[in-house]
């Protein structure tokens, strides 16, 4: 026989393994340290293809710009030696290296590694330090500008308890009260963002308000709060910078080809010097980010176009023919960047970024002192829609995954509020709404999780009668939102309004256009928008870490959660799941070595083209022009004589 | 040559004893410091609903002006925490004695339908929530400055620096006391 509280209340989401806040707090500061270790780790072995790939860039075009001035005023014979000199012994260091061939001492190999990596290594500290520069005196401004934000409103109860709700965290914390700003989207999510805690701003969304309640609420705000006191917006701003970096690398290198980059470029420069109103400079910094997360995306970029336009004039062929290399340097630069970043750097920050979620889950805790309100409210955010409307790159500073994370949905909400659900639902039916056929409201003695769900199912199926024109239906959901009053808590909410249900029956336009965004904002379709998804899309590992296993680690801390009751898929399903991982997870493997094969042909193609155009050069300025062409005019001179006389 | 290696050794280890010293005797007193201004957040708090009271009780008058009793309550306890002094036993009984006397303000009003649907009244009850809450939270902030600071004075190199400049635990705040008499108005947090 199952009682009511044995059933519905505690079925352990994970075996508990209890671990207090602050043990949880001190293993995560440690992952943290783990991870951004691997994350130096991950830039440098990225750094390596890219200095392979600049670097002999770099050299090339020394030597071409040397070749130029040698021609018109000659460089002292040193300089040339010394070329010489270099370039012997980095073929002797490459013979070594590669075919294991030949006699090196330390001393060589330290140099011959030096003249390879330095550069690249330089260059891309160099853009690095720029852009944190850059971006550092920008401010939140744009960001929040893009979102939309504005202020909460002090007569509003909702938001008067979310400003409280943040000054009590901020004393809490013993932080300086961070600015709370909202957005009216149809989203429930919200974010830290910022530069440092001093300018820090807590942004969330106004349907977050009306979907939690005070102590889940408090709890989102406690994750936010300790997320900037444990130092996140500082490493998000680090993050970030990474990205933007790369993107300006890109950006450099397309500079001499089109416009789009040039303007990028020069919005950057123009960015970079103007000082002005801090508002302006902010949005400014906003856009110019956005430019720069725009110029990661392997689309057509304009050295392609350069390349691929039609009708090419004849100075452009000329052009084309002088700065082949630049094609072949870019697109090893473009493709080391898409592959490593998606694949290595990109993950590492993400898993990063990922713990770092993870201690300001614990760090919540230890405000609030309730596992079981954050927890609650996790659940409560994974059945809701949680996409943000133009957060750009900021996206993967929200607190949960704006594209949403189902992996808590289903999980039945606790007794006290099933049982209610079950009770309003037979007092509906009592008072007045008929009953459907084939449902039968007095079932059985108890409520219990089968049930609950069976009148889930029910209530479903009476909307959707009511909707297709089902007068009864109509009465009873009227009576079921006339008994269940404006109790937010029992789970029902993201249901369409009922009023909207019966004018769209009526042929309302306007109710049928609210349902249909409802729908779609509670199961997007298609494909997210470009920008949309932000840095997420640069990291085949996402940024956020799924719910599930956060609420896992909240039940560690002493949440009381209830499992989904989604039914685990069959024995079959699972079976057939893990030979499809067998067969993919080898294909994966060798389609990652192909690509790095693919890279190590781009960057060796790279170093041969490079070689050609500078013996081209190389020969070109070592001929004595003038004569030439003197004894060019001469030949067409005999030439012409030859066929006059022949005439 | 010997001696002179010696004395370098020496001079070296000096420093770093000198260095560490310094580094502990700052982050002591940074932690002391910390421990001083979470102490006075409370205070901070505390006035906050010192002020808070006379509005509250004005809001509310008009609907239960026969329970005079429950308002002058309200206003006595107040004025008496705010005359309690610097003495921390007397002042935190005189601020138990206000948390009480709002609380049942609230109690009772809990009877007054007209007063409960109000949407001002729901303002006014969000404004006490949160005051409770951030003295509990300062509360606990405090406690929490005090833990480390406590821990960091006992714990092995560093207890000597502590001992030798005068450094002693801190008490922490115990709300048990507190927290029982306070009876439970709203829902928002459990201590």
């Amino acid at each position: 026989m199952n009682t009511p509280e044995t059933t519905a209340t505690t079925r352990p989401f994970a075996p508990r393994d209890p671990e207090t806040f602050f043990k949880a707090q001190e293993r995560n500061r440690r992952a943290t340290r783990r991870m951004s270790a691997l994350c130096v780790f991950a830039a440098f072995l990225m750094g390596i293809p890219l200095t392979l790939v600049l670097t002999p860039f770099f050299y090339a075009i020394t030597m071409a710009t040397a070749e130029v001035v040698n021609y018109f005023s000659p460089l002292p014979p040193e300089f040339w030696q010394s070329a010489n000199n270099l370039a012997k012994l980095a073929y002797r260091v490459a013979d070594t290296v590669i075919n294991q061939r030949g006699v090196l001492d330390p001393q060589e190999l330290a140099i011959g590694a030096t003249l390879v990596l330095l550069p690249g290594i330089a260059l891309a500290l160099v853009l690095w330090v720029g852009t944190l520069l850059l971006f550092r005196h920008g401010g939140v401004g744009g960001t929040i500008a893009s979102l939309n934000a504005r202020e909460p409103n002090q007569a509003d109860l909702k938001e008067l308890q979310l400003a409280d709700a943040v000054q009590e965290m901020a004393i809490a914390a013993g932080l300086p009260a961070p600015k709370v700003m909202l957005i009216d989207s149809l989203g429930a999510n919200g974010a830290a963002i910022g530069t440092s805690p001093a300018d820090a701003h807590i942004v969330l969304s106004r349907r977050l308000l009306d979907d939690l309640n005070r102590d889940q609420l408090q709890a989102l705000v406690g994750h936010l709060v300790a997320s900037v006191g444990n130092g996140d917006l500082h490493i998000a701003f680090t993050v970030t910078s990474v990205f933007e970096t790369c993107g300006l690398i890109i950006t450099l290198i397309n500079a001499p080809f089109g416009k789009q980059s040039r303007s990028t470029l020069w919005r950057i420069i123009r960015y970079a010097f103007r000082r002005g109103p801090a508002d302006a400079e902010s949005a400014d910094a906003d856009e110019v980010a956005a430019l720069l997360a725009d110029m990661l995306d392997m689309n057509s970029t304009d050295i392609d176009r350069f390349f691929s336009s039609r009708k090419p004039g004849l100075i452009r062929k000329f052009l084309r023919l002088v700065s082949y290399p630049f094609l072949f340097t870019n697109l090893a630069v473009e493709l080391t960047l898409w592959f490593f970043l998606n694949v290595l750097l990109g993950p590492c920050m993400a898993l990063l970024w990922r713990t770092r979620r993870y201690l300001a889950d614990a760090g919540a805790v230890e405000l609030t002192r309730n596992p079981d309100a954050l927890a609650s409210a996790l659940q409560r955010l994974s059945e809701d829609s949680t996409v943000v409307a133009g957060g750009s790159w900021a996206t993967h500073l929200f607190v949960v995954n704006p594209s949403g994370d189902r992996s808590l949905r289903g999980s039945s909400p606790p007794a006290n509020q099933q049982r209610k659900a079950l009770e309003l639902w037979r007092a509906a039916a009592n008072a007045g709404g008929a009953v459907l056929p084939g449902i039968n409201p007095f079932s059985s003695a108890g409520p219990n999780p089968e049930e609950y769900v069976r009148v889930r199912k029910e209530i479903m199926s009476t909307v959707m009668a009511a909707v297709a024109g089902n007068v009864d239906a109509a009465a009873r959901m009227q009576a079921f939102a006339r008994v269940m009053g404006a109790d937010p808590a029992l789970g029902l909410h993201g249901m369409p309004n009922l009023n909207d249900i019966f004018l769209a029956q009526r042929g309302d336009r306007a109710a049928i256009a609210r349902i249909r965004m409802l729908q779609q904002t509670r199961y997007p379709q298609g494909q997210p928008k470009r920008g949309q998804t932000g840095l997420q899309t640069h990291s085949f590992v996402s940024f956020h870490p799924p719910l599930n296993k956060r609420a896992k680690r909240l039940q560690k801390m002493g949440a009381h959660l209830t499992a989904p009751t989604r039914k685990g898929s069959s024995a079959v399903a699972k079976i057939v799941i893990a030979l499809l991982y067998l067969i993919i997870g080898p294909l994966l493997a060798v389609a990652g070595v192909l690509m790095l094969v693919v890279i190590a042909m781009m960057i060796g193609l790279n170093l041969m083209v490079l070689t050609l155009w500078l013996a081209v050069i190389h020969w070109a300025f070592a001929q004595d022009w003038p004569k030439n062409i003197q004894a060019f005019v001469g030949f067409v001179q005999q030439l012409i004589a030859i066929f006059s006389k022949a005439r | 040559m010997d001696i002179s290696a010696l004395l370098i050794a020496v001079i070296v280890a000096v420093a770093l004893a000198l260095l560490f010293l310094l580094r502990v005797y700052n982050q002591l007193v940074a932690m002391r410091n910390n421990v001083r201004n979470a102490w006075s957040d409370i205070d901070v708090q505390l006035t906050f609903r010192h002020n808070l009271v006379p509005n509250l009780v004005e809001s509310v008058q008009g609907y239960m002006s026969h329970e005079r009793e429950t308002l002058e309550a309200v206003a006595r306890a107040r004025s008496a925490a705010m005359k309690a002094g610097a003495d921390v036993a007397i002042r935190t009984v005189a601020e138990m004695a206000l948390s009480g006397a709002v609380g049942n303000l609230f109690a009772v009003a809990e009877r007054y339908p007209e007063l409960k649907a109000s949407q001002n009244f729901l303002l006014l009850q969000e404004q006490l929530t949160t005051t409770e809450n951030r003295i509990a939270f300062a509360r606990q902030h405090y406690n929490e400055a005090v833990r480390k600071f406590n821990t960091s004075i006992a714990e092995f190199p560093r207890n000597f620096v502590a001992g030798a400049f005068g450094y002693c635990a801190e008490k922490m705040f115990a709300a048990e006391s507190q927290d029982q008499s306070t009876p439970q108005i709203t829902t928002s947090r459990k201590p």
